[in-house]
């Protein structure tokens, strides 16, 4: 089986139920802890967890995304492997310059910075809808068409957000995966909760194969209400 | 009463694990800094007197704590050398409970000193900027 690392910075606080979800998904997951990251590079696919690396100094994933575990995820996505981040990794991802991935180099083009009009943290249930064809992206690529997923925002910095042009080439080029929707997966005057441009949950690449969502979808329960998404994981890393 | 724009700096007077993180950061970037300092900075339409703003400031326990911070009213308008200022791109100016003061926005100070304990460049600044202190996605960074 592939082998799937999930990665802990030093404040990811995430790893454990999102370990525990991959397994009930059937991957063949284990934590790589910062102190093993020259280990990452034998790994076949990376999942970036929730929490607050580097007690999110500087800026939110500013730190992570220049450290040497980061650095074996960028390797690795350059070769086809799959990178899947989830709330902090998902932070990191947009500052590694991951996702949304438009320029030749790779710099930050977008955000995931802070919740508007209100800054304030936000911790409630949400719903996102997958709002690309699902092979668009390797890890959704098990998805049906159209699915609306139940996730727990729990964030202070979840707002999409980049210059108007950029913006513009995320939206153009597909890059926005789930946008926030209600439990119906239509839009209503509540979606997106943290004023997130686009109403975007989450961020994929060019090539597909990294997958920035915002929301926590393993955080929800029961339990299986979140797997499709891991599930989908799973199955993609199998195949790649 | 007329309005002033003024600028306050807030910094630590313990020591300062994010401007560590960020030296240790740049380091590793190939940044070649030698310390690091952050500040608060506040850019203020003031009402008050400017004799009693530091004053005023430090009475506003939301900004500053008395145990951690220290205060400095800051004489003109722009960063000193090897200092730069990072403000979000779409930041605009924000009500403040700071008795006299209007509306205010906010910037992230970083100074950098090389190994002669000396201001860094300005292409040393710009090379931090890029590297790690600023997000040009949704970040400006103005310099002297």
């Amino acid at each position: 089986m592939k082998r799937i690392a999930v990665l802990v910075y030093p404040g990811t606080n995430s790893e454990e139920e999102t370990l525990q979800l991959l397994r009930d998904c059937g991957g063949n997951a284990e934590i790589v802890h910062w102190s093993r990251s020259e280990t990452l590079r034998d790994y076949d696919a990376y999942v970036l967890p929730g929490g607050f690396a580097y007690e999110d100094r500087i800026r939110v994933g500013a730190v992570a995304a220049r450290d040497e575990m980061t650095a074996a995820v960028v390797e690795g996505t350059k070769k086809g492997k799959l990178a899947f981040g989830i709330c902090n990794g998902a932070q990191i991802l947009l500052e590694a310059g991951l996702a949304p991935g438009l320029g030749a180099e790779r710099s930050p083009e977008a955000a995931f910075t802070h919740n508007a009009p209100a800054r304030h943290f936000l911790c409630t249930l949400v719903h996102v809808r997958l709002a690309i064809e699902p092979s668009r992206c390797a890890i959704t690529a098990s998805l049906p068409k159209g699915a609306v997923l139940p996730a727990w925002a729990a964030h202070a910095d979840g707002r999409l957000a980049a210059r108007s042009d950029e913006l513009a080439a995320i939206a153009a080029g597909g890059h926005v995966a789930f946008i926030y929707t209600n439990a119906h997966g239509t839009l209503d005057a509540v979606a997106p909760p943290n004023g997130s441009a686009l109403g975007c949950a989450a961020l994929t690449n060019g090539e597909g194969n990294v997958l920035a969502i915002m929301p926590h979808v393993e955080r929800v329960h029961p339990r299986s209400a979140g797997a499709p998404l891991f599930s989908s994981f799973v199955r993609a890393v199998e195949l790649a | 009463m007329t309005e002033n724009r003024a600028i306050v700096a807030i910094r630590l007077k313990v020591p300062d694990n994010t401007a560590f993180t960020a030296l240790v950061a740049l380091r590793r970037s190939g940044v070649e800094v030698a310390r690091v300092e952050r500040a608060e900075m506040w850019f203020l339409d003031d009402a008050g007197e400017p004799e009693t703003l530091a004053q005023r400031v430090r009475a506003d326990e939301s900004i500053f704590n008395p145990h951690l911070h220290e205060v400095e009213v800051r004489n003109g308008s722009l960063p000193r050398a090897g200092e730069v200022w990072i403000a979000e791109a779409s930041a605009s100016d924000a009500p403040m409970r700071v008795t006299g003061v209007r509306k205010a926005k906010r910037a992230v100070s970083w100074s950098l000193l090389d190994s002669n304990d000396a201001p860094a460049s300005r292409a040393l600044l710009e090379c931090a900027c890029k590297s790690l202190l600023c997000n040009a996605a949704i970040e400006e960074a103005a310099f002297s």
